[in-house]
C-alpha cells in the first residue's frame, strides 16, 4: 500500500532577493507544518532575475496561487500591464514587429479533455493568425484586466506585468513573514558535506550552521550552494550568445504605455521597460564601452555595468542542493525571460515536491525538464542574435539545439517545429521570428486554400476588435481610477 | 499567394486503409498541390484488423469535412470511450482506460495521489468512478463531451467501426476529389540512376505510373520503403511478442452495446471484442512461440460469445518500425512504415500523424528537401517509440505466473526509457510529462493503478488533509459523476437518434 512520503521538515533558501522569498513562499505554502528559512542578503545587480521589473504571464499564474494578489501588485508595488513588446531594427533599420502573448485555440482544443489527451494535431492547419487583439488594444491605449471566470471581448488577450522590483521584494516580504517563513540575515560562506550527493548544512558567517532537507539556491550568479557542489559543473553557452557587458541606466521618465521596446543599434541591442517609476533602460553588448559611450546609446546617466559569461549549470538539482534562476543560468535580460525561466522551474519543483528522503527518480525528472527549460531560453535568446541585423553587430555565432531548424522551417513552410517546455508557445515564437525580422513561409495548406478564408479571417478578426476597444476602457484612466486620490501614478 | 506552384505527381501504392487515408488527406487538404493517385489489386487483400480507433480520428474526419453520421452510417460505427482491459494485471481484475480523466487537481496535486491516499484509509471507490468517461461507458451510455471547462468536457470519444467499410468510404471520398484509381499489381519499380529516387511503378499489365512522391501503403510487404529501397527494420519482438491474431465477427449475443472496446488477457496474449452496430468484432491476439495457429482459432470459438458469422481467419505481423520512414521520395504509412499491435487501437493513429506530418512537410512543387524528411523521421519515430513503451506496460505491469507467455513478459527487461518511467511511479507515484504523442498522465495513471501497480508512496501533501474530508469531497466528485453519467442518453438511443437526424436531412 503507497504511503505519503515524508514531508520536508526544512527548507532553507540562500538568498533573499524577490526570487528567494517567493521559492519560500512557494514552499511555505505547500507544506505548511515544514520550517522555512531565507538566509543571507538579496543577490546584487547581477542577479537578473531578482532584479527584474518584469516577467511574462505565467508569473500571474503562479503570483494567483500562491496568494500575490494583482490587485496588491498595482496598488502597492508600482505595478503596470504589457500587452506587447516591439522589436525594432533587428531585421534592418526601421524593421519593427511585435509580440503578443498567448495562442488563438479551437474551442475544440481548449476543453479538460484537450487539456489531459494533448493537443490533438489538426491535420492541414495553417499559419498561425497574424493578427492580434494585444496589439490593436495597445496601439489604442485601451486596456484593464478582463474579470476572470466570464467572457468578454478581451478573455483572449494575455499580458505581463511589471512592477518596481524593490517594492515587489518588500510586498514578497510582508507575504513572507505573514506566512512564518524565517529569515536569517547572515551570509552563508560554505557548505558542510552530508551523506552521499548530499549537504547536511551551510555554514554561516559567523560559524553557525544551519542544516535542512533541502537547501535552494536564489543566491544569483555567485551561486553559493551549488557552485559548491562537488558534482557542480557548468555548461557554457558564450559561443552562441554575445552579450558580455550589461549596462544599467538611472531610471527615466515614467511612463505608461502597453508597450515595451526591445531595439538593436549600431553597439548592441538596448531595452527599454515602461513603468510607472520609470523607465527602465539596459544596453547589451560584446565589446566593452567607455562610459559615454554607453550613456550615449542608453540616453541616461549610467549606474553600473553587469559583465556576463552566459551558461547553466548541467544539473540544477545536485542531491539536496537546487538552483533557481542566475545560480541555475547566466544570459542576457533580453526580454523578460529570467523571472519566467525562474518561475516555471519553481513551479515544477513545487509540481514534483519531494518528501524524505529525495529519490533520484524526481531529481532526474526534475533535471530532465528544468534543463530543457533552459536550453529552450538559450534558443530563444540566440534568434536573436541570428536575425538579418544582429549578425552584423554581434557577429556570425553558431545556433544552438534546434534553433536552425526553428529558422528554416519557418521561413520555408511558416511552422514552429514543437519542443518541450519552451518559454514561448508555437504562436508567439512565429511572432517572435517575425519581428526579428524574418519573413514567414506558407504551409502547405495554407497553400493550397483559396484567398476567400483570408478576407473572412480578416472581417471576423475586425468585428472582434470592434468589440474589444469598445469594452476595454482607456487604460491611464482605469488605472488612475484603480489608484485613487493619493497615490501616484 | 504567390504563383501556383506545379502539382506534385504523388503516387499511393497500396488501396487499404492507410492508402485510401493517405488519398483522401493529400487530395482534400491539398487541393492544386498533390494530384494523387493510388494503385490497388483486388488480387490483394488487406488487413482491415484496426476496427478501433482513437479520438483523434475525428479531427481528420471533421477537416475533411466529412458528416460524422454518415461517415458512422457507412460504416455501420459505434461511439467509443475507452478501453476495457480484463485480466491484464491478474486474472479477475478489471479496469477501463478512458479517453479521459480521473478527478481532477487540487491544490496543485495530481487527483491520484489523493486517491491512493483515500486508498490507504480503505475510503477510496473504484478510481473509474471518479471518471466521467468510465462511469459513463460502465453505463452503456453516450453523450458527446461538452465544449466548455466543465464537468462534462472531461472526456473525448472515437469510433469503432467495420473497417473493411472504412477503406471503401475513404475511396468513394478520394474518387469524389478527382483521386486516380488503378487497378493492378505492381510487378516493377523504376528509378533515378543517379539519386536513386523512385519515378514510376509497372503494372502487370504493363502500365506505367509515373510519379514524384511515392506513398508506400503496401502492408507489411513494404513493396517499397522495405523491399526496394532496403530501409531496416527495427524489430521489438522482444519487448511485443504477439506476431499473429486469429479474427472472427459473431453476432451480438445481447441488447447491450457497448460504448467501449474489451480486451481480455489470455494464455498466450489477450483478445479483443469491438462492438459495431450490426456485429461484434472479435480477435485473440497471440504469440506463436507460445500458441500455435489452430489452438488460436479454437480458443477464440470457445470464447466467442455470439453465434460466428465467419470461420477464424488468421492474420500475421511482426512489432517494430523502419528506422526511416521517409527515404529518398517514398514514404510509408500505415504497416510499411512499422506496427504496434492494436491493444491501445493505435495502428490507425499512427497512418493518421504519419499523413499529418506529411501534409505539414510536403514537398511543394516536388523538391525534397533533407530537412524536411529528417523532420518527418523524427516525428514518427517520437510517435512509435512512445506508444511502444506504453504498450509494454500493459504486458509488463502483471503479477500473472499462468502461463510461459505471462513469465516472459513480466521478466523481460524493459526499454530503458520505460524503467526510468516505471521507477519514477514506483517511488514517487509521478508521470514523466510530455506534451507531445501520445498517452499522458491520465492514460498511465490509468493502467498503473488498474493493473495493481501501485507506487510505494505518494505526494506528501496529501497527508495534510483529514482522511474523512477528502471521502466527502471525493464522494462528492462521484455523485456529479454519476449525476452527469445518468442524464446522458444509452448508447444505443443516442446512435439511433443520430441515424434519425441524417434520415431527416436526406
Amino acid at each position: 500500500m503507497s504511503a505519503p512520503r515524508q514531508p520536508l521538515r526544512r527548507v532553507v533558501v540562500a538568498g533573499s532577493g524577490p526570487l528567494g522569498i517567493l521559492a519560500a513562499i512557494a514552499l511555505r505554502r505547500a507544506l505548511p507544518g515544514c520550517e522555512v528559512v531565507v538566509v543571507g542578503e538579496a543577490p546584487g545587480p547581477a542577479a537578473f532575475a531578482d532584479h527584474a521589473a518584469s516577467a511574462m504571464p505565467f508569473t500571474n499564474k503562479l503570483h494567483d496561487r500562491l496568494g500575490i494578489a494583482e490587485a496588491d501588485l498595482v496598488r502597492r508595488a508600482g505595478g503596470s500591464y504589457r500587452l506587447v513588446t516591439r522589436l525594432a531594427g533587428w531585421g534592418g533599420v526601421g524593421h519593427e514587429g511585435l509580440l503578443a502573448y498567448g495562442e488563438t485555440l479551437p474551442s475544440v482544443l481548449k476543453t479538460a479533455f484537450a487539456r489531459n489527451w494533448g493537443r490533438v494535431r489538426l491535420p492541414g492547419e495553417g499559419a498561425p493568425s497574424a493578427f492580434s487583439l494585444a496589439a490593436v488594444l495597445a496601439e489604442a491605449g485601451r486596456f484593464a484586466p478582463p474579470p476572470p471566470g466570464e467572457p468578454t471581448p478581451i478573455s483572449a488577450v494575455d499580458y505581463a506585468l511589471r512592477w518596481n522590483p524593490a517594492a515587489y521584494r518588500d510586498l514578497l516580504i510582508e507575504v513572507a513573514a505573514g506566512l512564518g517563513v524565517i529569515h536569517v540575515p547572515v551570509h552563508p560562506e560554505g557548505i558542510a558535506p552530508g551523506a552521499g550527493d548530499e549537504i547536511a548544512a551551510i555554514r554561516l558567517a559567523g560559524g553557525d550552521l544551519i542544516a535542512a532537507d533541502l537547501f535552494i539556491d536564489c543566491s544569483g550568479p555567485a551561486a553559493q550552494l551549488i557552485a559548491a557542489h562537488p558534482r557542480f559543473a557548468f555548461i557554457d553557452w558564450s559561443a552562441s550568445l554575445p552579450t558580455r557587458h550589461v549596462y544599467l541606466a538611472a531610471p527615466g521618465a515614467p511612463r505608461l504605455a502597453l508597450e515595451d521596446r526591445l531595439s538593436l543599434g549600431a553597439a548592441g541591442w538596448l531595452s527599454a521597460v515602461a513603468g510607472r517609476d520609470g523607465t527602465h533602460l539596459m544596453l547589451g553588448t560584446a565589446a566593452p564601452l567607455s562610459r559615454a559611450a554607453a550613456e550615449a546609446q542608453l540616453g541616461s546617466r549610467a549606474t553600473g555595468m553587469v559583465n556576463l559569461t552566459p551558461g547553466r549549470v548541467q544539473a540544477p538539482w545536485l542531491g539536496n542542493v537546487l538552483a533557481l534562476g542566475d545560480a541555475a543560468a547566466r544570459f542576457e535580460p533580453l526580454g523578460p525571460l529570467h523571472l519566467d525561466l525562474a518561475h516555471r522551474q519553481l513551479a515544477l519543483l513545487i509540481e514534483l515536491l519531494p518528501g524524505r528522503p529525495i529519490c533520484a527518480h524526481e531529481r532526474a525528472e526534475y533535471n530532465r525538464r528544468s534543463v530543457l527549460m533552459m536550453e529552450g531560453v538559450h534558443e530563444v535568446l540566440a534568434l536573436h542574435f541570428a536575425a538579418p541585423a544582429a549578425a552584423a553587430v554581434f557577429g556570425a555565432r553558431p545556433l544552438p539545439g534546434r534553433a536552425a531548424e526553428v529558422i528554416d522551417q519557418f521561413t520555408r513552410r511558416g511552422r514552429i517545429p514543437f519542443r518541450e517546455e519552451m518559454p514561448l508557445l508555437g504562436q508567439e515564437q512565429f511572432a517572435l521570428l517575425a519581428a526579428l525580422g524574418w519573413a514567414p513561409g506558407l504551409p502547405p495548406a495554407a497553400l493550397a486554400t483559396a484567398a476567400p478564408g483570408e478576407a473572412a479571417a480578416r472581417a471576423a478578426f475586425e468585428a472582434e476588435a470592434r468589440a474589444a476597444l469598445a469594452f476595454a476602457p482607456p487604460y491611464e484612466a482605469w488605472l488612475a481610477s484603480v489608484l485613487g486620490a493619493g497615490v501616484r501614478v | 499567394m504567390g504563383e501556383a506552384p506545379t502539382p506534385v505527381r504523388v503516387v499511393v501504392l497500396g488501396g487499404g486503409t492507410a492508402g485510401w487515408m493517405t488519398a483522401a488527406g493529400l487530395a482534400g487538404l491539398l487541393p492544386g498541390l498533390a494530384r494523387v493517385s493510388l494503385i490497388e489489386s483486388e488480387e490483394i487483400g488487406i488487413v482491415g484488423v484496426g476496427e478501433a480507433t482513437l479520438p483523434h480520428i475525428r479531427s481528420f474526419v471533421e477537416r475533411l469535412g466529412i458528416d460524422e453520421a454518415a461517415f458512422m452510417k457507412a460504416t455501420h460505427a459505434t461511439y467509443k470511450l475507452g478501453i476495457d482491459f480484463r485480466d491484464f494485471g491478474r486474472i479477475g481484475q478489471s479496469y477501463i482506460h478512458p479517453f479521459g480523466s480521473f478527478g481532477e487537481e487540487v491544490q496543485g496535486v495530481g487527483f491520484h495521489h489523493w486517491w491512493l491516499e483515500l486508498a490507504r484509509h480503505g475510503l477510496a471507490r473504484d478510481l473509474g468512478d471518479y471518471s466521467l468517461a468510465v462511469a459513463a461507458a460502465r453505463a452503456n451510455r453516450f453523450r458527446p463531451p461538452a465544449e466548455d471547462d466543465s464537468l462534462a468536457s472531461t472526456y473525448g470519444y472515437a469510433y469503432q467501426f467495420d473497417a473493411t467499410l472504412f477503406g471503401p468510404f475513404m475511396r468513394q471520398f478520394s474518387l469524389n476529389l478527382g483521386v486516380e484509381r488503378h487497378e493492378g499489381r505492381v510487378v516493377a519499380v523504376e528509378r533515378d540512376g543517379a539519386s536513386g529516387d523512385v519515378t514510376a511503378l509497372v503494372l502487370a499489365d504493363g502500365r506505367r505510373i509515373a510519379g514524384d512522391l511515392f506513398v508506400d501503403c503496401s502492408g507489411f510487404r513494404s513493396l517499397l520503403l522495405g523491399q526496394e529501397l532496403g530501409e531496416a527494420w527495427e524489430d521489438w519482438a522482444h519487448w511485443l511478442p504477439c506476431d499473429r491474431a486469429a479474427a472472427m465477427p459473431c453476432a451480438h449475443a445481447s441488447a447491450e452495446l457497448r460504448p467501449y472496446t474489451t480486451a481480455t488477457a489470455m494464455p498466450a496474449g489477450w483478445r479483443w471484442q469491438i462492438p459495431l452496430q450490426h456485429r461484434m468484432g472479435n480477435g485473440y491476439v497471440f504469440s506463436s512461440a507460445h500458441l500455435s495457429e489452430d489452438e488460436a482459432c479454437a480458443a477464440i470459438l470457445a470464447a466467442a460469445e455470439g453465434t460466428p458469422l465467419a470461420e477464424p481467419r488468421i492474420l500475421k505481423f511482426r512489432p517494430g518500425r523502419r528506422t526511416r520512414s521517409w527515404s529518398h521520395n517514398v514514404i510509408g504509412v500505415g504497416l510499411a512504415s512499422g506496427f504496434l499491435e492494436p491493444l491501445e487501437s493505435t495502428s490507425i493513429y499512427l497512418a493518421q500523424m504519419a499523413i499529418t506530418y506529411l501534409i505539414e512537410l510536403f514537398p511543394v512543387g516536388g523538391v525534397i528537401d533533407p530537412r524536411d524528411r529528417d523532420a518527418f523521421n523524427r516525428l514518427v519515430d517520437m510517435e512509435y517509440d512512445r506508444v511502444r513503451d506504453f504498450l509494454i506496460l500493459h504486458y509488463h505491469a502483471t503479477t500473472r505466473d499462468d502461463s510461459d507467455f505471462w513469465n516472459h513478459v513480466r521478466t523481460m527487461q524493459v526499454p530503458d526509457s520505460l524503467a526510468g518511467k516505471l521507477e519514477l511511479w514506483r517511488q514517487a507515484g509521478r508521470i514523466a510529462k510530455y506534451s507531445d504523442g501520445l498517452f499522458y498522465d491520465a492514460s498511465w495513471i490509468a493502467v498503473f493503478i488498474g493493473q495493481g501497480l501501485l507506487p510505494e508512496a505518494h505526494d506528501p501533501r496529501t497527508a495534510l488533509i483529514d482522511p474523512n474530508a477528502l471521502a466527502r469531497a471525493s464522494e462528492r466528485l462521484r455523485l456529479a459523476v454519476a449525476g452527469e453519467v445518468a442524464t446522458m442518453p444509452e448508447h444505443r438511443e443516442y446512435l439511433a437518434r443520430e441515424a434519425a437526424r441524417l434520415a431527416e436531412a436526406a
